[in-house]
């Protein structure tokens, strides 16, 4: 096995044993400390993807950001709330359980669905596009690539996003703010 | 191969060396200035001027009990510290300290700072819910909030540099910035100063409002590093000693450690994207080439290290003169005047960059 192959399997194993831990664990603030683990994971897989860009976004994005406005809520929310979570029912089988279950068998039965069907080693498109010469050498810079698709052929997923962006932040100050006196 | 991999390893441990070195001496200068400052004489038993006084400090810290509460979540509390400190050491990875001469070339080294800088606040987050204690919670999110905030201006200080530099390279960034640059340069857009170097090639002075940018920058990185004016998270009147209240020796000293190296990262990032890097201030004049002379290895680390060091005895200087910002206060600086301020910098970076360049 290439050094390559060993970081890929440690960082899935990682990646893979702290989100069983983020489901698992009945304490919710060391899971939510433990998702930072599986996203750094995840962040390194995108490195040997050689999407290096993607992996600083995801860390800018999902630790910097979402992890800790969700420590945020935790801390702002009483002890008592915590603790109603906490100690919910904890029956391995019960029936409330029907639908994730459902939905994760048929989720399961499509992923394997895909891995058998698809014959990754000789994709139709990633032959083409070796034989284009239109493919990402490791040393490129991928930012301008990504800022060029972003302004050309992206560009109004990316305007749809900005403008669903700015409807949240209104949202979120007219929340905030303060009632006017009657 | 296994060459490669040992250097690294020197790399890695040298800059551990260096940031401890550096902390030990932040310290003891930090109790020098606001001795000056507040007419006192600061450390003066220990050794000539009280020069081994921090050596002493963390030979008695380091025999210390560990202790931790009994109500604390001993997972949490044991690592918080440890990711503060590593959050902040691997942002040293990117940094270029001489031409030619940087731990990792990473073409993506700004944004990478950037983001690792920000897992910062969660080891401060989770020291905070670790202790179980009033004031260490309160502490780390009013850190929390004031570094997510602050990161915004920041960022945006960054965007406008970015903009004007055409890089998130730190080594080509420096590079951009002296009498080695293989693009034109121009002093506030119309004198050329490719050949001539020295302080006119910086990046501050490259756009006028490059020097807004720096101010908010450097405003912004005090607030990141939990600074005065701006170390409400550890208001010794209010909350005792904020997140690491309950922390003691090494913890502790780490928990300190992390802080001064948080000092030089910052200052050194505001070096490299403002003030020259590792470039020389001294320019050409005429025969006597004095920004030749002085630009190499050996001159880009002296360079760099002095730069470095003079902003961060700012960052004391301002620490020991300026009363402490009240929250709302605080909060309202960086949303109502920062913030529209780095926006505007954003756009008059792209408008000069379209134009000007």
């Amino acid at each position: 096995m290439s050094l390559v192959q060993v970081l890929f399997y440690l960082m899935s194993f990682i990646a893979l044993a702290s989100a069983v831990f983020v489901a698992a664990t009945k304490n919710l603030v060391r899971s939510v400390f433990m998702f930072f683990i599986t996203l750094f994971a995840l962040a390194g897989l995108y490195v040997l993807a050689l999407a290096d860009f993607v992996a600083i976004t995801q860390i800018v994005i999902y630790v910097g950001g979402i992890l800790v406005l969700i420590l945020f809520a935790f801390m702002l929310s009483g002890k008592e709330t915590l603790n109603a979570i906490a100690q919910q029912r904890r029956q391995f089988i019960s029936l409330s359980k029907l639908p994730a279950i459902l939905l994760a068998a048929l989720f399961l039965i499509v992923l394997i669905n895909v891995i058998l069907k698809t014959n990754a080693d000789h994709l139709g498109w990633i032959s083409q596009s070796i034989h284009q010469k239109n493919v990402i050498e490791p040393d490129a810079a991928t930012t301008e690539n990504i800022g060029v698709n972003l302004m050309t052929g992206y560009l109004l997923p990316f305007e749809a996003v900005s403008i669903l962006l700015m409807i949240a932040l209104v949202g979120a100050a007219h929340l905030s703010r303060k009632e006017e006196q009657q | 191969m296994l060459n490669f991999y040992i250097t690294y390893f020197f790399i890695a441990i040298g800059l551990f060396g260096f940031s401890a070195m550096f902390a030990l001496f932040g310290v003891y200068a930090e109790r020098k200035v606001s001795a000056f400052i507040q007419d006192r004489l600061g450390p003066t038993e220990t050794g000539k001027y009280g020069t081994l006084q921090t050596f002493a400090d963390i030979l008695k810290m380091l025999q210390k009990e560990l202790i931790i509460p009994t109500a604390a979540d001993k997972v949490l509390f044991i690592m918080a510290p440890a990711i503060i400190f590593i959050a902040v050491y691997m942002g040293f990875a990117a940094l270029p300290w001489a031409p030619g001469l940087v731990p990792s070339k990473l073409n993506l080294g700004l944004y990478y700072i950037f983001a690792i800088i920000s897992i910062e606040t969660l080891g401060i987050l989770m020291a905070g819910w670790g202790s179980n204690n009033k004031y260490s919670i309160l502490g780390a999110m009013r850190s929390a909030a004031q570094i997510i905030s602050y990161e915004i201006p920041a960022g945006f200080a960054i965007i406008s540099v970015v903009m004007i530099a055409q890089t998130l390279n730190m080594q080509d960034i420096a590079m951009q910035q002296g009498v080695l640059s293989v693009e034109k340069i121009k002093f506030a857009g119309f004198w050329d100063v490719t050949h001539i170097g020295g302080i006119f090639s910086w990046n501050v002075f490259r756009a006028p409002h490059l020097l807004i940018a720096f101010v908010i920058y450097f405003i912004a990185s005090l607030a990141e590093s939990n600074r005065a004016p701006f170390d409400i998270p550890e208001a010794e009147s209010e909350l005792v000693a904020g997140f690491h209240t309950e922390y003691t020796g090494l913890r502790f000293a780490l928990v300190f450690l992390a802080e001064y190296s948080m000092m030089f990262l910052v200052s050194m990032v505001a070096v490299i994207l403002f003030l020259g890097a590792w470039n020389t201030p001294l320019p050409n004049i005429g025969a006597i080439q004095l920004a030749n002379w002085t630009t190499g290895a050996g001159w880009g680390i002296l360079w760099i290290i002095l730069k470095t060091l003079t902003l961060i005895g700012i960052q004391m200087w301002i620490r020991w003169t300026l009363p402490r910002m009240r929250v709302d206060k605080l909060m309202a600086l960086c949303w109502k005047v920062l913030t529209p301020l780095a926006f505007a910098c954003m756009l008059a970076s792209g408008i000069w960059r379209l134009f000007l360049m």
